[in-house]
């Protein structure tokens, strides 16, 4: 009856010697893997950032020779934001990786668990989960530069120009994404309503909604709220922004989290939505690190991007942002420890005591790109701030001076529920052995 | 020649029924049980138990639960993957309510509360038939997912709206979270889906998988020489849903370590649907074989370009891994519509005779 598994070994046996030799494959630069996703539902998205992640390193490399004389050895591996190869690539790449990268909540949430004992950083900026933030929970986590709760706080504060007693008697609406990610902001922006006042109405937006909103929109329309939040991610960033000029709801109160900014979910309707605004920790603009990649990169056609006007966009030069962050904690680290070749741990270490000021900034030619930010051992998003951006029918511009997360209302539910994640994924390791600095 | 049957004369009843009645196959098992059991432990990387061969066994577990449905019991199903989060989901409270509870023992009790969704949604298939009933299998599948994400008991008020699997061990062995090797996580699943795999192929060659194949035949027929229809096929759903139920909760504890609602959508059924029609319906290897050209394929192919010394964008990579695997299931499907069970039954039926041509 089994005689089947005759041709599956065949077949298995050859998996197995190809997945071996493939271990033997050695580095000898800065191994950074990437966990992307090009391909697949999300990819509109995931692409130009990406890129910026990518052409970043590279710029390093044919710049500066890589960090500290020691080229980056940068390394994609294919998701399609699928969980299953989420759990495939973090195994291919991790035998000489320095960090993890896992670009999904799904797959962070997989992969933590595993870092702690594989020892390998995982590096979730501006998504991972808004607890990370305590250093002492999860000693191996990190997501600059600002946090989810961070982000609705630092919204709503926009919203109510500073005072959040104005706030009183307000309908909020949060549209948001009805998966775990879009759900993030919940718990603080319920917390906010009653200490100020205001009324919230969340309104879900199932996975396979997202491009076809109009019962949302309906109901949005019943409930006329004086501003909209929008938690969006993928086709559902385009598909609400075209619900919300078709039912002319006022797009200058309709407010979207940095994930609901890309300028290709506005290009399609263009002038229509001007006034949209989103959440942003940088801002795009022609700073001098950008022509340093347009000629070390993309002049030398090493890039991936189409065309120069891709280079301008809010998501790109995000990607290189993201980029930056990792750079700057190996160059931290390898001062520190004097060695150039760094390891996970020391990475790691790097990452805690990342501090790029904004003296720092302007020497990357970055200055004005993205706030300073000092993380530390119990901090390990930053909570550098963020700015609001505003379409104005043509490109993103800023619109806000930098706005701050209140840390001292954000911080205490960060450590509760931090420490319910320790309880149900008991024994949690938390901080273990490894010394704050 | 490997194949030869003379001399391998039957004498009793007893010895023509029995599970092996050609020789090489028992020797054939024994040579795969020895490598899945020995020779692949010693060689596999963490990689390789992660990326391949867990999935591979976990997925075709969750085919063969389909195929009792569908194969054996002809009753058209699209809600694999619902029923599978069904069994996770259970086992993950049964592991949160009793904490002290051994896993093995919360893992079969799980598949109990997918078996009685099954038999819940199964209930409409007494009444519709085909097409119909696969509508409303396809039912199920939304409002599961659907239960997932609102019932906040279910995932025990997490903030993630995740499920997460803490570390649990046997007698001081640790088998899930993130502690556990891998080489345990893959002898554990192993064993469970040898058992179950054993189980079934006696349940299909007994009194109940021969009248799963009568009402699959014909259902009118089948009634008519006195089968019980709402019993085969209520009994049809209750194991399916069982065994599907089991590779959900192994899929989540043993492999993932953690779970969105979201991966019990459609996707995840239609691939097991996939598994089930290219292995082989009506088969019980043909899962295996299906869940290798599905599962293992893509991962195998992915790793080709580093091996060759290529250097592919990960991305076009994974373009042309999805290319190749489509044109190789459509492939299958013309040279053999039965599926790939039914091609190994070809290939053995030529070795037996060979070196002659009827």
């Amino acid at each position: 009856m089994k005689h089947f598994a005759n041709f599956s070994k065949v077949v298995a046996a050859g998996a197995l010697a190809v997945a071996m030799s493939s271990a033997a494959m050695a580095a000898d630069g800065l191994n950074f893997p990437n966990l992307t996703y090009r391909t697949g539902p999300f990819a509109g998205t995931g692409t130009p950032i990406m890129n910026g992640q990518r052409d970043y390193m590279l710029m390093l490399n044919e710049r500066d020779g890589g960090i500290g004389g020691v080229p980056v050895d940068y390394i994609e591996c294919e998701t399609g934001y699928n969980t299953n190869k989420g759990v495939e690539c973090y195994e291919k790449t991790k035998g000489d990786a320095l960090v993890t990268q896992p670009w999904s909540t799904g797959i962070t949430l997989q992969v933590m668990p595993r870092t702690n004992v594989d020892r390998i950083p995982i590096l979730a900026p501006g998504y991972g989960f808004s607890p990370m933030s305590d250093g002492n929970t999860f000693a191996w986590a990190f997501n600059p530069p600002v946090s989810y709760w961070d982000g609705a706080y630092m919204i709503l504060d926009y919203i109510a120009k500073g005072d959040m007693s104005s706030l009183k008697g307000k309908k909020i609406v949060l549209l948001h994404l009805d998966h775990p990610f879009g759900k993030e902001p919940i718990p603080l922006l319920q917390k906010l309503s009653e200490m100020h006042g205001f009324e919230l109405v969340p309104v879900p937006v199932g996975l396979k909604e997202m491009q076809n909103q109009s019962a949302q929109w309906l109901q949005i329309r019943r409930e006329r709220p004086d501003n909209v939040v929008m938690w969006g991610w993928g086709a559902m960033n385009a598909g609400a922004i075209t619900e919300a000029v078709k039912t002319r709801y006022p797009i200058e109160n309709f407010i979207g989290i940095w994930w609901s900014g890309s300028d290709a979910d506005l290009q399609n309707v263009g002038a229509k939505a001007k006034g949209y605004k989103s959440i942003s920790f940088n801002v795009p603009g022609n700073y001098p690190v950008m022509d340093d990649i347009r000629k070390h990169v993309v002049s030398k056609g090493k890039s991936h991007v189409k065309s120069d006007a891709d280079l301008d966009t809010v998501f790109y030069q995000r990607g290189i942002i993201l980029s930056l962050y990792l750079a700057e904690a190996a160059k931290t680290a390898q001062e520190h420890f004097g060695v150039k070749n760094i390891n996970p741990e020391q990475l790691r270490w790097g990452l805690e005591n990342l501090n790029i000021t904004e003296a720092r900034l302007e020497e990357l030619g970055m200055k004005g790109m993205t706030p300073p930010l000092q993380m530390g051992c119990d901090n390990h998003t930053g909570h550098a701030g963020a700015w609001m951006l505003e379409w104005n029918g043509e490109e993103f511009v800023r619109v806000s001076d930098m706005l701050k997360p209140d840390r001292e209302l954000i911080k205490p539910l960060e450590l509760e529920k931090a420490a319910e994640y320790a309880k149900n994924n008991a024994p949690w390791p938390g901080r273990g052995d490894l010394a704050c600095n | 020649m490997f194949y030869r049957t003379s001399g391998q004369f039957k004498t009793t009843y007893e010895s023509d029924q029995a599970l092996f009645p050609i020789k090489q196959d028992m020797f054939l098992l024994v040579v795969i049980l020895a490598i899945m059991y020995a020779i692949f432990p010693m060689f596999a990387s963490e990689f390789t138990y992660k990326a391949l061969l867990v999935p591979v066994l976990i997925y075709s577990l969750a085919s063969l639960g389909l195929n009792i449905l569908t194969g054996y019991a002809g009753q058209l199903s699209l809600g694999t993957a619902g029923f599978m989060g069904v069994g996770a989901y259970a086992c993950y409270k049964i592991t949160t309510i009793f904490p002290e509870m051994n896993i093995i023992i919360a893992l079969f009790l799980s598949g109990f509360f997918s078996a009685a969704v099954g038999v819940a949604f199964g209930l409409p298939s007494l009444r519709i038939k085909g097409f119909y009933l696969a509508i409303a299998t396809l039912a199920s599948q939304f409002f599961l997912v659907w239960l997932f994400e609102k019932w906040a008991w279910l995932y025990n008020y997490n903030a993630s709206g995740a499920i997460e699997v803490r570390t649990m061990d046997i007698f001081g062995l640790v088998v899930t979270g993130p502690t556990a090797s891998p080489m345990v996580q893959y002898y554990f699943v192993l064993g469970i889906v040898s058992v179950v795999t054993f189980a079934m192929i006696n349940v299909t060659r007994g009194r109940y998988g021969r009248t799963w194949k009568a009402v699959r035949d014909m259902d009118i027929a089948a009634e008519l020489v006195g089968i019980n229809l709402m019993r085969a096929k209520l009994s049809a759903f209750a194991v399916s849903s069982y065994i599907v139920g089991i590779a959900g909760a192994l899929m989540v504890f043993f492999w993932k370590g953690a779970a969105e609602p979201n991966l019990f959508d459609i996707p995840m059924s239609f691939q097991i649907v996939f598994i089930a029609i290219i292995g082989g319906l009506g088969s019980v290897m043909g899962n295996f074989l299906g869940a290798i050209l599905i599962v293992a394929l893509p991962v195998v192919l992915g790793l080709l370009p580093e091996l060759l010394g290529l250097t592919i964008g990960s991305a076009t990579m994974e373009h042309v891994n999805v290319m190749v695997v489509g044109s190789l299931i459509i492939m299958f499907l013309i040279v053999e519509p039965h599926g790939l069970a039914r091609f190994w039954a070809l290939i053995r039926e030529k070795l037996i005779i060979w070196p002659f041509p009827h």
